[in-house]
């Protein structure tokens, strides 16, 4: 509102004002003064507490992937001072040493923030996620090499649970409150006095509400008969339909591998996504997914989507960046064909194979039903949002899945439940029955991360395939070849 | 609106008029005491300000980086502890942790003055871990070098000093007041009621506080003086779960580096810290400067830029003592043909095409203790450090593999030597490790000129003991940067040549 049209409204009102009776002039003094105040507190509650902020433009459409806001924060975000402080408060509360970092998050070094969380001033910069952080898969081709991240992949290290249970287990701590948070806050910034005291008296307060409101949602997950998720794992079916269609418990348990989600444009028509083929398309899939983050939609957040699937759907799979024998790959061509193309490079590719046919482990394709179809496909046409929808019929078995990038996708199995490509190819009985899941370190001899050993035990989380929903038995495919042409077979599977 | 009262008091001939008259002398009294007041205290307790040197050289060594903002100890409460818990030092007053006084000084070299909150209170800057004495023999006058290791001062001693006497029985407002008033302190009614119990009670909850976070000192073998377990505490900073970090990072304990010549290494963008886990100067001094006690919000950015300006040519002192010339012209044909490739072509010029970069751990082989300390985790966390501050926020650090070759500028005051400080003279570091001492002592100030370093078999000089190093303990293994590359298969009379030509840097 510019000065002269402020001017011109009030100037007639004080006009009025001043030509009334004394007395009821001075009511309307008060009032206008109390009209005044309501305004600028107005004002100024928008200002600390709506105001948006747009994110800085990025570099290239890969930053955006790794940092793009898809607006989560309005809902869902963390205050920035908050989120930073409370792994130095709470380190308890975290797997491990190393802060945020011992949740297994993609954290590019010089970055403030991990790959997957977003920062974006509403009222007040605060901090969210995006697809990134569960599709981010960590690599270390030897001990003494850092990292190497490539988004849009599984992320295979990732703690999901654990940060969830992190950000309840402070707010229950009684320690999560404003003097506190506070202390810590005016080490790491000097944040302007007006902001500090509504940090201390509404913004702390109500976050800590917010999160313990928020446990009694998560209350499912935590039965202490189940295992937890494990790293890079997620029960996908259970957040949607306890999280965002607030069903009633049934008891199923369906933790499944965070997919890869690169090279979309695979998916054509007639093939199902998810593990077990419940949404008809990518679109479907980044909607519900992305939903799950951002709780409420925001006024761009189909443009979000628009950009998410274009970027996805022509992003390639990563190349396999060690040496490869490619003579020893060209025959592994062969007994691949033999022996695998016929589901995974075929007709039967991206559609369901029964599960009585594949015979893994049942637990993921029980924990959903045709009626939580329907039910998602309401809650997510209520909120306006677009997509063909999930598939509202009662799902057989498992996708036969394509396998570009497989290199990269261990552990396998929808579950998670085989170490490497060659555990894969080994007799169901004869799998390990207990590794270690989340440690980044490749295994180029057996493709896959190294699931055993010491660092594997420290960094990782122990996996046993005993354990509810666990289980590695079935795909009993190609575990009869003679072990020149299994390892012919895997050569040629690197170059996937 | 008038009410009854009023009414009535206004109809008194004179009566509301009087009381107005007294109300309103009242009304201004009041306001005059409360202003009075309020100007006290804004002159006792307002205000922040440091002690000014004008002089670089002082401001080095005396002057103030914001740390007492934050961390600062009272002054006389600094001044009355050692009396207060003398038996927790290991002799006389800060001098036996290795601290460093100038003829006439109240405050060894590294500790500032700022007067915050109403009070001058200290705490430390660059200068105490970076500068140290030399003396010719045990008979000469021990001469102040700046920006040379601090081969003396024990930091873990330092530490656990205030930790125990804070924590003492002993440290109560009542005591301390006395032990102020008994060395000369003046106390006012003020201090003595209000000031020193609340600033005991406080450096209390403090030291809590950071003993519980540096509490995997106690898990560490003695750093012995001149050394520190850097990044370990830069993990404290962030809280990690320091009882569940693995053993083999809890041996990080290193030497404290020269700090000369910053520009050629800045120009160069080398890999700066003993693992080269940064190439930013600026970042690595902000980093540096935690352990001066500033935090992003207190730092004194200005006063660390005077600092971090004059050292960028600040220039190590000369060898003082003979030089044999002819052998020292042999010992420069070995240096070039075996060191300048990383170590640079000489004390002053830092070319050479290894030169502060990382090499590999695999290839060095000397003691792992110090790079396995720092991780990838802790580097990724430290993205976080002057965070709300963009441009100091730290974008630099990366976890490395090895040890970074170190231009050698003023080498002879860097004994002793690789980054754990395990071989005492740079004679003994062109010796295969199997032929280096195993054990030495650690904290002289006398030169050994014969072998280059600092004399290393005196356990102690009066009261004063000197630390024993051994090399067995983790972390301070000796082995390493040996081997045909590295000089120690050479015959002898080159070896006494290189050392010769190396007092030159």
């Amino acid at each position: 509102m510019s000065g002269r049209v402020v001017q011109q409204r009030y100037g007639g009102v004080m006009e009025a004002v001043l030509t009334q009776p004394r007395k009821k002039r001075k009511l309307l003094l008060w009032l206008a003064v109390l009209v005044v105040l309501g305004i600028l507190g107005g004002i100024f509650a928008w200002y600390k507490f709506f105001r948006e902020v747009p994110q800085d433009p990025f570099d290239s459409p890969h930053e955006r992937f790794k940092y793009g806001s898809l607006g989560g924060e309005n809902e869902a975000g963390i205050p920035y001072w908050i989120f930073i402080v409370l792994p130095r408060l709470f380190p308890e509360y975290l797997p491990g040493p190393g802060g945020y970092a011992s949740l297994g998050v993609a954290w590019e070094q010089g970055m403030e923030l991990p790959i997957g969380f977003t920062r974006k001033t509403v009222g007040f910069p605060r901090v969210s996620n995006n697809c990134a952080v569960c599709h981010t898969a960590a690599y270390r081709g030897n001990e003494t090499e850092n990292p190497t991240f490539v988004p849009t992949g599984p992320g295979h290290t990732m703690d999901v649970q654990g940060y969830f249970r992190f950000l309840t287990r402070c707010a229950k701590d009684p320690r999560f409150n404003g003097p506190n948070l506070m202390r810590e806050i005016e080490l790491v910034y000097d944040l302007p006095w007006i902001d500090a005291l509504l940090y201390r008296f509404v913004i702390i307060p109500v976050v800590k509400k917010r999160l313990l409101e928020q446990e009694q949602l998560f209350a499912w997950m935590e039965h202490p008969e189940l295992p937890g998720w494990s790293r890079g794992r997620d029960d996908p079916m259970n957040l949607t339909k306890y999280f965002m269609l607030r069903m009633p418990e049934d008891g199923t348990f369906g933790p499944a591998d965070m997919p890869s989600i690169w090279n979309l444009n695979k998916y054509t028509q007639g093939m199902t996504m998810n593990w077990d083929g419940a949404s008809y398309d990518p679109r479907t899939v980044l909607t519900d997914s992305a939903l799950g983050i951002v709780v409420e939609p925001q006024d761009d957040f189909e443009e979000h989507m628009q950009w998410l699937e274009d970027y996805l759907r022509n992003l390639p799979p990563p190349k396999y960046p060690f040496p490869v024998d490619e003579k020893l790959a060209a025959a592994g061509l062969a007994v691949f064909e033999r022996n695998c193309a016929g589901c995974h490079a075929s007709e039967r590719t991206g559609k369901p194979v029964p599960v009585q046919e594949v015979g893994t482990d049942r637990n993921r394709l029980e924990s959903w039903n045709k009626e939580a179809a329907i039910a998602a496909n309401k809650t997510v046409n209520r909120l306006g949002v677009k997509r063909t929808g999930m598939v509202e019929e009662t799902l057989i078995g498992y996708i036969a899945v394509h396998l570009d990038g497989v290199w990269l996708r261990a552990p396998y199995l929808h579950n998670g439940s085989v170490p490497t490509l060659r555990a894969m190819l080994t007799p169901p009985t004869q799998r390990p029955k207990v590794f270690y899941r989340g440690y980044d370190l490749y295994d180029k001899a057996d493709v896959g991360f190294v699931a055993q050993g010491a660092e594997a035990e420290r960094l990782g989380v122990r996996f046993d395939t005993t354990q509810r929903a666990n289980g590695n038995q079935g795909h009993d495919y190609g575990t009869a070849l003679s072990p020149a042409e299994k390892n012919a077979l895997i050569e040629f599977l690197k170059t996937m | 609106m008038e009410t009854d009262a009023e009414r009535e008091l206004s109809s008194f001939p004179g009566g509301r008029g009087v009381l107005r008259g007294w109300c309103r002398k009242l009304a201004v009294l009041l306001t005059l005491l409360l202003a009075a007041v309020a100007i006290y205290l804004w002159a006792r307790f307002g205000g922040d300000r440091p002690v000014v040197h004008e002089d670089i050289a002082e401001h080095f060594k005396y002057g103030s980086l914001g740390g007492e903002r934050e961390s600062g100890f009272p002054y006389w409460i600094w001044q009355a502890l050692p009396s207060l818990c003398a038996d927790k030092l290991p002799g006389e007053g800060y001098r036996s942790l290795g601290l460093l006084y100038e003829k006439d000084k109240d405050l060894p070299v590294g500790v500032s003055k700022r007067r915050v909150l109403g009070m001058d209170r200290v705490f430390l800057n660059c200068a105490v871990c970076h500068t140290n004495t030399v003396r010719e023999t045990p008979q000469s006058e021990p001469e102040l070098l700046l920006g040379m290791p601090a081969n003396r001062f024990d930091v873990m001693g330092f530490q656990n000093f205030f930790f125990d006497c804070a924590q003492d029985s002993r440290f109560t407002p009542k005591r301390v007041i006395a032990e102020i008033e008994r060395i000369g302190g003046e106390v006012d009614a003020i201090d003595r009621y209000v000031v020193y119990p609340l600033a005991v009670f406080l450096m209390q909850d403090r030291i809590r506080m950071l003993k519980a976070r540096f509490a995997f000192a106690e898990r560490e073998a003695a750093w012995g003086p001149g050394r520190v377990d850097t990044f370990n505490f830069a993990k404290a900073i962030f809280n990690f779960q320091m009882d569940r970090i693995p053993d083999k990072e809890l041996a990080g304990a290193s030497d404290f580096p020269s700090i000369w010549l910053q520009r050629p290494r800045k120009d160069a963008q080398m890999q700066l810290h003993w693992d080269g886990n940064n190439v930013k100067v600026e970042e690595r001094n902000l980093s540096a400067a935690f352990g001066a006690g500033t935090t992003p919000p207190t730092i004194d950015h200005a006063a660390l830029g005077r600092i971090e300006e004059w050292l960028l040519d600040l220039a190590p002192p000369s060898y003082p003592f003979a030089i044999d010339q002819e052998r020292a012209g042999r010992g420069a044909q070995v240096y070039a043909a075996y060191c300048a490739g990383c170590h640079g072509a000489s004390g002053r010029d830092f070319k050479g095409e290894r030169v502060g970069q990382v090499t590999p751990i695999e290839l060095i082989r000397t003691d792992r203790g110090r790079l396995d300390s720092y991780t990838y985790e802790l580097a990724a966390n430290q993205g976080q450090l002057y965070t709300g501050y963009e441009q100091y926020r730290f974008k630099n650090f990366r976890k490395t593999h090895g040890y970074a070759n170190a231009p050698l500028d003023g080498i002879w005051l860097r004994a002793p030597y690789l980054h754990n400080g395990s071989v005492p003279t740079l004679r003994d570091l062109l010796e295969p490790a199997a032929r280096r001492p195993k054990q030495f002592h650690r904290g002289y100030d006398v030169y050994d000129q014969a072998k280059v370093g600092f004399v290393s078999d005196v356990p102690a000089e009066g009261e004063r003991r000197y630390f024993l190093y051994d090399t067995r303990v983790a972390g301070n293994g000796n082995g390493g940067h040996e081997g045909k590359l590295y000089g120690t298969e050479l015959p002898p009379a080159d070896k006494d040549a290189l050392v010769e030509y190396m007092k030159t840097f």
